[in-house]
């Protein structure tokens, strides 16, 4: 925090420094708050003033179940994400730091590939016809390729992939802060590693867990190009079928209602994990 | 120094003139763009001195989202004819001026008041000869899963074509197609749900096929086309082949119409016609086209398989487009 000597000039009401932020908050509120503004009148203007498009939205079948099936899909990818990269991240946390450095710089190096070329990989690997179910079955492992693609397994692999750095990154700045002695402590009062892990580990790495757990769920809420090429039509998200109702059905109100309807969902989730989690900070992060 | 600035100049001077004679036609992109760039926009370029910008690809939300902000940047844009029909309905399509276009020799089936043939094609059966064993020869093939095991590929999208095959493979003669029966499709659907691949676009389609991910599916032919083109080892039937068009129109309150309706001249020409049908396997919308080509290439044409072809009936789907869509993703989705 800034001492109270920097209050000269602060505009009245406003923490010390807010003029500063002025184009900060222009900036969002051009971008974010007008465009979101906009969204939320034509949900209920177009084709004609009304609720209509939420009747429609919430008395349609399909996008009920789509709703459904999006927070599932998220659900599950913010599951697998955070089993796969606690280890991960626990590695990088009581690296070498010259070691650590290089696999993260491989982690993050992932990001920077483009998103639609990582998934047609997933594609190559995960097809009836493709890498892994051909050399699973030249082994003799398998008799039949197994379905690993246009289905819940397929969305959930790709997603996992592109989502890990995203869990990574805030759960090492949590881990690296806890002192190691704590673990050596409870390993002389005679816990088990398993027990260190659940009362010790666990609990202080939570707060890194919660903040890269929503990052991810939140990011996955809205993912489009993934899950429609490694999902099946059962698998639909949100996001396809919005694109669907605005590009080809023209039906931009009922597009805007659900769109709206996800970002309140969204926020809803935000605000119950924040009191979920409390005022606490993450320790780290980015 | 001095030549250098003198050539800036005029340069800058060539591109503001050249931007009085500008247009922006849009399409779907890969090789049904690229051999309308070079079928049509480039020989017009030529004739004319119009210059045709080339944007893609076309998205009818951006499209009516120009049209309603009063900003219409694009001037000639290939959608699906269902889609043209329902537009024309919505206001959001010019007339097509028809004392510029030439219509005596088009395919009346292909062209209306607010939108001019594109290219014609058909949807036709076609199968990865080292996946499936025999010959698959019709649609009720692809629901025959203990005869012909693997999966099968369809269109994704709510559109003309999917329904149809259902009720096609289930019994319904071709002539009593509509109304659609879509419960009967539906349920005939059921049947093989799950081993369904869905293809949203073409070179999906071809990589499913070529790959023998999907052991056989519904097909753009000029896809198809190019996959033998390219060697690969697929099999064709054409029997009930599924005809559907894409067409030319031009957004409401285009900004270079003059120069729009020049260019759908020489699309529409028996010349422009012919060439993009030899490149791309597609069928000409206009009559006198065949004429101007190669025997090969005319046998390769959906015309060379008339007997028993289809047309999807654009004017129905148009009228139900947002009903069945409805359906269509409930089903879909479930």
């Amino acid at each position: 925090m800034q001492g109270n000597s920097l209050r000269r000039g602060a505009i009245a009401g406003l923490p010390a420094g807010s003029g500063g932020a002025l184009p900060a908050v222009v900036l969002v509120g051009l971008f974010f708050v007008v465009p979101v503004v906009a969204l939320l009148l034509r949900s209920v203007t177009d084709p004609e003033p009304g609720l209509q498009n939420y009747a429609a939205l919430f008395g349609s079948g399909t996008y009920v179940r789509v709703f459904l099936n999006t927070f599932l899909v998220a659900a599950v990818v913010t599951a697998v994400t955070i089993v796969v990269a606690f280890p991960v991240a626990w590695m990088l946390a009581i690296m070498p730091p010259a070691f650590g450095s290089l696999v993260f710089g491989i982690i993050i190096l992932s990001m920077w590939t483009n998103l639609l070329t990582r998934t047609y990989a997933w594609m190559v690997l995960l097809q009836r016809t493709g890498v892994i179910n051909r050399t699973l079955m030249g082994l003799g492992i398998i008799q039949e390729p197994l379905p690993l693609i246009n289905n819940l397994t397929g969305v959930t692999i790709g997603m996992v992939y592109i989502m890990l750095p995203f869990m990574i990154l805030p759960l090492v700045g949590t881990l690296r802060a806890i002192d190691p002695m704590t673990l050596r402590a409870a390993a002389l009062c005679g816990a088990t590693p398993f027990q260190a892990f659940r009362r010790i580990l666990l609990p202080l790495s939570l707060p890194g867990i919660a903040a890269g757990g929503l990052m991810v769920f939140v990011m996955s809420l809205g993912y489009f190009v993934t899950p429609a090429l490694l999902g099946g039509t059962s698998n639909m998200m949100l996001a396809e079928m919005i694109a669907q109702t605005v590009q080809s059905l023209l039906n931009w109100g009922l597009g805007s209602a659900a769109a709206f309807v996800l970002l309140v969902v969204t926020m809803a989730l935000y605000a119950l994990q924040l009191r979920l989690v409390g005022a606490k900070r993450p320790a780290g992060g980015l | 120094m001095k030549l250098i600035l003198t050539g800036i100049l005029a340069g800058l001077l060539a591109a503001t003139a050249a931007k009085a004679d500008e247009m922006a036609f849009t399409s779907w992109g890969g090789t049904t763009q690229e051999a309308q760039t070079k079928s049509w926009a480039a020989p017009f370029e030529a004739s004319s001195g119009i210059k045709v910008l080339q944007d893609g690809p076309t998205d009818y939300g951006k499209l009516k989202a120009m049209v309603d902000a009063g900003n219409v940047t694009w001037d000639v844009v290939d959608v699906e004819m269902d889609f043209a029909i329902k537009a024309a309905k919505d206001g959001l399509l010019e007339p097509i001026d028809y004392a510029i276009v030439p219509k005596a020799d088009l395919d009346p089936r292909f062209s209306n008041e607010h939108a001019v043939g594109s290219f014609y094609y058909s949807f036709v059966l076609a199968w990865n000869k080292g996946a499936v064993s025999g010959d698959t020869a019709s649609w009720a093939d692809m629901f025959d899963t203990k005869k012909f095991p693997g999966k099968r590929t369809f269109y994704k999208w709510s559109a003309p074509g999917v329904i149809e095959i259902a009720l096609l493979a289930d019994g319904v003669p071709a002539d009593k197609l509509y109304p659609l029966d879509l419960d009967r499709a539906f349920k005939k659907l059921d049947t093989i749900k799950s081993d369904i691949v869905w293809w949203s676009g073409g070179a999906e389609s071809q990589q499913l096929i070529a790959s023998g991910e999907a052991a056989f599916g519904q097909l753009w032919n000029g896809r198809v086309f190019a996959l033998q083109q390219d060697g690969t080892d697929v099999g064709v039937s054409w029997k009930q082949n599924l005809t559907a068009a894409d067409v030319l129109v031009v957004p409401k309150g285009a900004k270079n119409k003059d120069s729009a309706m020049k260019f759908l001249a020489a699309a529409t020409s028996p010349a422009g016609q012919a060439k993009f049908a030899e490149a791309s396997g597609y069928a000409p919308i206009n009559t006198k086209a065949k004429a101007e080509m190669t025997a090969d290439a005319v046998k390769a044409l959906p015309d060379a398989h008339v007997d028993g072809q289809i047309n999807l009936d654009m004017n129905y789907w148009a009228e139900h487009r947002d009903e069945i869509a409805t359906r269509w993703y409930a089903w879909q989705t479930k």
